[in-house]
This record gives structure tokens, sequence and C-alpha cells, in this order.
């Protein structure tokens, strides 16, 4: 469509009252970091209006325990399947361990319960965002950073100090414990396309893409809303 | 390698020295030295791990979200001052000369409010009623009168409960049902206060990450249910149909930029504007957002019985028919005289009210001789069209004697039944910051559509306080001669934008012609007389 040269409209991020740039303008770097719920003054009532049950299990009683217990039945299940030895046992606890907290913690974001009551506040935060409404070092935030490391060190000394092994899990681990850092609260790592319009190609959460939007759209016409 | 091996030995030695002092350090390093196994790399990796593990755990807990930007944290000593500063506030504060002048100069009507009303300050004198919202004159009619109290006998006053909860009569079935056929939609739901209404429905349907492209000049209520809605809102200029596409299509490429999901889109806008007494072209409208594939709020508060051949609003004056409206809010307080408001359209958008309405849900339903004369107001409105028609010719009558005056200006449509005065300044020429309707052609450049305020904003230089004064000063006049007028209220520190003080004329179909004319001269003789001086 042709625009007149003389309309300039501000390239902004949809938001009431005329938040600031939500993203940056173009660069050259491949991957750029951003930042998620900023947290305006109608966001803040929206999440303290109720207690939000979705983040408040983890501090109930049984929720620090339950991750040993669910390590050890799995690692059961693990050996039962034929031809395993201790080292892959322990390899493939440690991983569906880190890929299943990851997942779990770090990757789906927004509330399965009590959805109506907060509005929608919660929708761009990980569940790890928003344990303790987003304090960091508390007990509970603790408890989840030291169990991948105990995990990964029982699994280290359980599989022989192999070098592959160790190289593989070690990755994994340093992988999850990155996004609980309290730096990167509320940060997103997205990667940048280098394509003229500066589009951003987000690989973390918060955007599923639009390719899913069917190019037939466009083709509804005004004939099929008589 | 081995010059490598032999200082993380020194280093292991050292540690293990340190250690010793910790009871049980000697099984760990004893463990430590046997899981080396001649990896270095492996183990200094380990060991920073481990390192990394106890900072953590040493580390103390930080504020949380909520408590942080929006949290003074005051020490001790400034809560103490604080405190001992307190002085309580009267429950009532006594009111400033502003205040305490309006609040006696409003006229108090001893017994039923009509078109000619008696008021307590000069008995004597039976006046005409331009400021009451009467347009069809349902209000004190004998028919509608008797029903109600029929219905009052029968079902007493309240209805005790929320709609969903055992308020529900079968009188608010009826009157439902009476608004959805009369209007020609599905379904129609009712709300038992007219404000409440518009800023009920927008909440019901427009949630956060949605997207609402509304008109500067909308109402507070509309403004209330936008930010309670919690949505991404664009602004058009007032009343600008090009405005509106413009803004359609940066949201779009805003949209196609962000690679964001599709959201449900709405575009929200009154048939009359209450703020000015402009009205929308419904039928472009329609059009706009059929093409871009928008869903229509609109709020007919004024304009439901009052414009069309038998008061249908803005649908019927405009040919249109009323299902292409998504949907569409009425107001029956001031339409029809009763009370409340509603909203009309298909049975989806029904249904989804009677349980995510919040004022549906939350508030009394209206009480049963409420309903019945809205629903007794329907039927008159539809069986005597004459009315319309003598409501029309009072306002052109009314138009047509206001139009000549200089000294103010009118940014009302000719045929809308409110009618706004603004005072015109001498110096502003053709061009009036106040009137929409040139407000938007003559700006150069596009007004930012994410701020409520247009680009003209920095132009307007009304001041509020001396127009408020003169207004009512003109009222006053007005009200000695005999004509009851009333300034626009406004909740002022309370919108968005703030509105130009006006005079606001309702006209009703119960004064004769010859009436008008008598009031509305002597309107302009106190205006001519006050804003002369």
């Amino acid at each position: 469509m042709n625009r007149p040269t003389s309309i300039k409209l501000p390239a902004l991020g949809i938001d009431v009252g005329a938040k600031p740039l939500r993203t940056r303008g173009r660069s050259g770097s491949i991957v750029k970091v951003e930042q998620v719920g900023e947290g305006s003054i109608e966001e803040v009532l929206d999440r303290s209006a109720y207690s939000n049950i979705n983040a408040d299990w983890v501090n109930a009683k049984g929720a620090w325990l339950i991750h040993v217990v669910l390590i050890c039945i799995g690692k059961l299940i693990i050996d039962t399947v034929p031809g395993m030895t201790q080292q892959i046992s322990w390899t493939l606890v440690n991983l569906f361990y880190l890929a299943l907290s990851y997942l779990m913690f770090h990757w789906v974001t927004g509330i399965p319960f009590h959805n109506d009551l907060h509005g929608g506040a919660y929708d761009d935060l990980t569940l790890w965002e928003q344990i303790d409404d987003g304090a960091q070092y508390t007990p509970a935030k603790k408890w989840l950073f030291i169990l991948p490391i105990t995990l990964f060190l029982a699994s280290t000394h359980y599989t022989n100090y192999n070098p592959w092994l160790f190289s593989v899990n070690i990755s994994a681990l340093v992988l999850v414990l990155i996004p609980k850092l309290p730096q990167l609260h509320r940060r997103r790592v997205r990667l940048v396309h280098d394509d003229p319009s500066g589009i951003a190609t987000p690989t973390t959460p918060g955007f599923p893409s639009g390719a899913s939007t069917p190019s037939s759209l466009r083709d509804i016409t005004e004939a099929h809303f008589r | 390698m081995t010059m490598m091996s032999q200082s993380v030995d020194a280093f292991v030695e050292g540690l293990s020295s340190f250690l010793n002092s910790i009871p049980g350090s000697a099984v760990l390093v004893r463990y430590v030295k046997s899981s080396h196994q001649n990896d270095p790399g492996r183990t200094v990796l380990e060991l920073l791990l481990v390192a990394f593990a106890i900072f953590t755990l040493l580390q103390s807990r930080t504020r949380a979200d909520r408590s942080g930007k929006h949290f003074i944290q005051f020490e001790e000593k400034e809560i103490d001052e604080l405190v001992d500063e307190w002085k309580p506030e009267p429950l009532a504060e006594p009111l400033n000369d502003v205040e305490a002048s309006d609040l006696a100069a409003v006229p108090i009507i001893i017994g039923q409010t009509g078109p000619k009303p008696t008021l307590a300050r000069q008995p004597s004198k039976i006046i005409a009623n331009l400021a009451s919202y009467n347009f069809t004159g349902l209000a004190g009619k004998e028919v509608i009168k008797e029903r109600a109290i029929e219905t009052l006998r029968k079902y007493g006053l309240g209805s005790c409960g929320p709609p969903g909860f055992y308020g529900t009569l079968d009188v608010h079935m009826q009157l439902e049902r009476d608004i959805a056929d009369f209007l020609g939609t599905e379904a129609a739901i009712i709300y038992s206060q007219g404000f409440s209404t518009i800023s009920s429905v927008i909440p019901a349907f427009c949630k956060r990450g949605d997207i609402i492209v509304a008109d500067r000049g909308v109402n507070f209520a509309i403004q209330k249910g936008i930010q309670i809605s919690r949505s991404s809102v664009r602004w058009f200029d007032h009343n600008d149909l090009k405005s509106l596409e413009d803004v359609l299509d940066s949201v779009e490429k805003e949209r196609k930029k962000r690679r964001a999901p599709l959201t449900r889109r709405f575009i929200i806008t009154e048939g009359i504007f209450e703020k000015d007494g402009a009205m929308i072209d419904l039928p472009k409208l329609i059009d706009i957002k059929y093409r871009k594939k928008y869903r229509l709020i609109l709020d007919e508060s004024i304009s439901f019985g009052t414009v069309g051949r038998t008061g249908r609003g803005l649908t019927e004056l405009y040919n249109v028919p009323a299902a292409k409206v998504d949907m569409l809010i009425g107001s029956m307080a001031n339409g029809l005289c009763a009370g409340g408001g509603f909203c009309a359209g298909s049975q989806n958008v029904i249904a989804h009210q009677q349980i995510n309405g919040p004022s549906f849900v939350f508030s009394a339903s209206m009480p049963a001789l409420l309903a019945v004369s809205a629903s007794e107001g329907i039927d008159i409105l539809r069986s005597t069209p004459s009315i319309l028609t003598k409501l029309q010719q009072n306002v052109r009558t009314a138009r047509s004697l206001l139009d000549e005056l200089d000294c103010i200006s009118i940014p009302s449509h000719s045929a809308s039944p409110i009618i706004h005065l603004h005072i015109r300044k001498p110096a502003a020429g053709l061009l009036h910051p106040g009137s929409p309707s040139l407000g938007g052609g003559h700006s150069l450049k596009p007004s930012n559509p994410t701020s409520i305020l247009p680009r003209e904003a920095s132009k307007w230089d009304w001041d509020i306080e001396t127009e408020e004064r003169a207004l009512q000063q003109v009222v006053e006049e007005a009200l000695k001669r005999g004509v009851m007028i009333t300034r626009a209220k406004r909740l002022r520190g309370q919108e968005m934008v703030e509105a130009r003080p006006s005079i606001k004329l309702a006209l009703t179909s119960e004064l004769s012609t010859d009436e008008v004319k008598k009031a509305i001269k002597v309107v302009a003789q106190a205006l001519k007389d006050v804003l002369r001086k």
C-alpha cells in the first residue's frame, strides 16, 4: 500500500499509556536481550490483587521433597529399561530432569489456573519470574538452584567421570542455570535475523510465531460477513 | 599439561590444609583427590560449580518486584515526622467558593419535572426546561405513570439481587425482548445504570493484549471502560474517518512488524457524542470496519430514542441493519426516561455478557417499575413517530436561531437533540480550535495515535475557569428570564482530556415551536448580554 511520506508514526510496543520502546532499534548483533513485563502500575495492581497460586506452590509443604521423590522414581523407571548401564541411566536422569524443569520453570509463560483473576498480567512471565513476586535468592529459588547442581555432581560421580558424558551434562546444566540468574530476571534473549527490516525472530517464549495465521485470512471479503 | 597438573596439585594441597580445620573435611579432600583422576579441567569446573552454589546459598533475599518501584522506603525518623505532622481531614471538606456558588445555583424543582417545571426559587414563573433529558416527552406521561404504579404494587420496589442471582424478573426479560425486537437485533441485555453499561461491555470483550481504536472525544464512561480492560488503545481524531483508517493501517503495520499473533480488535465510538453533539457517518464506519476486520462497539446513549423515524437511533437514521453493529449500547435513562442501559447484539454477544459483564454480574438489577416504564416508552415511540418529527422540528428551529449568533460556536451536528454552545473567541476567525469537524482536516501532520491529545492540543488556549464562570452567568441570566438551561457538568481533574466548558441544551418534543423560539431567543439574548460585556 502506498503511504504518503509525510506520515511518520513512531514505532512502539503496543501498550496502554504510551510506554517507551520495548524493542531496540536496528543493530548488527545476532542476539539481543529484551525486557518483558515492565511493571506498569496497572500490571502491578493486577498481579497483587489476588495471591498467585500458580507460583505459591513452590513454598508449600512437600514441594521441595517432591523433586527428590520424582527424581528417584524417574531413576527407577529408567533403570528398568533392558540394557541400561549406570552411566547412561544417570546421564538420562540428569538430562530429563533438566529438560523438564527448564520447560516448566523457564519456557512456559502465563498461568494455567485463576487466569481471570489476574487479567493477563502474568502472560509474559515464566514461573521462575513469578515465584515470590520476583524477589531473588529466596529459599525456594535457592533450593531450585542447588538441586540441579547436586544432581549433576551425583551423575558425574556415577558415570565414572567419562569426559563425553561429563561435557554433555555440564553444558545442559549451564544452559539451565543461566535463566535462574537474577541478572536475567524478566529478560529474554532473542536471536535477530539480519534482514533489512530488522524483524526479530524470538527463540524464547512470548511470541508464538505468526506463521500459523493462514494467508487465506487476507482473502476474506465483506461477502463473508453478510 | 604436567605443569598445569602440578599447579592444580599444589592448589589442592593448599586447599586441603585450609579445609582441615573444618570437621569432616578429610573425607571431602579424599573424595576430591580420588575423583580427580588426572583430569584437572573437570575438577576445576566442578569445584567452581560447588563454590558458585555455596555463594548462591549465602546471598540474602532481595526485594520483590511488587514493592520495587512503587514503594518508598521511609526511615523511622521520617515516619515519625510524618505521623506528627498529620492532621485528620474532616469527613466532609468545607466547600470552596466556586463549589459553594455552584451548589447554590442549582435550581430546585417542586413537584414533577417536565417541559415547564415549577421552581422553588421563583414559584410564580413557569419556564421552559431546556436542561433535562426529556427528548420525546416520556417523562411524566400519564400512561407510563399508571403502569409504573401498577408494577410497584405488584413487585415492590427493589429487585434484591444481581440479575444472575434471583434478580431477574419477567419484566426484565420482556424488556430485553422488546429492545431486541425494536432495534432488529437477535438479543439484548439490560444493565441497571446507564453509566456502567458501556464501562461493563468494554471489559467484557476487550482484554489485555487486544487492540482498541477509539475516538478522542469519547465520554468518561468509555474512557473508564478502556482503562479497566487493560487493552492497548490507539486514538483517532474526533469524528474523522480518514484518521481512523490511518490509525487502523498503522496498527496492522505494527503488528506485522512484531510478528505478533492476531488478537481481537475493536473500534469504539459514539453515535452522537455526549461531549459535543457531533454525529458519526455510520455507513462509512461500517464499511471501514468490514474492510479492516474490526468489531464495532457503538455507544448510542444519546442517539437511541432521539434520532431516526421512530427513535431507533443511528441505524434507523442511516437505514443500516442494526445487526451490522457488533455491540450496540444504548441508554434507557436518556432515551426512554426510564433508567439503566442496554447492549444489543447477537446471541453470542449477549450470552457472553451474562457471565462476563461486570455490572451485570455484580450490581443489582433495576427495579421492575423502571423496566416496565422503558417497555411502555418503546411502545409509545413505536406507535407515534410524530413525536420524533416534532423533536427534529424543534431542533431545527433552535439551530436556525442559534447559528445566527456570532458570540458562540456550535460543535454539534444539525440533527443532534443536544446542542453544545462554546464561547467563540473573537480572534479565532473561521478556524475554531474547539470544533471537531474542522480539526482533523486542517492539521498538516497526523496526531500521535498513542496519546489522547490531538496535535492541536498545544494550541488550545481556553481558560476553563473563566469560561465556566461566564457560562454560569449566562445560565443565571436565562433562568431569571424564565428559561432553565445548564452548563455541561464535567468531572474536572478525572477525565483523560479536559473538555471545553459549554452550555448543553437538550431539546424536547413537548414544547411547541413558538415556545422553543421564545426560549431560544431568551437564551440568545442572555448570551449576548453576558458575553458582549
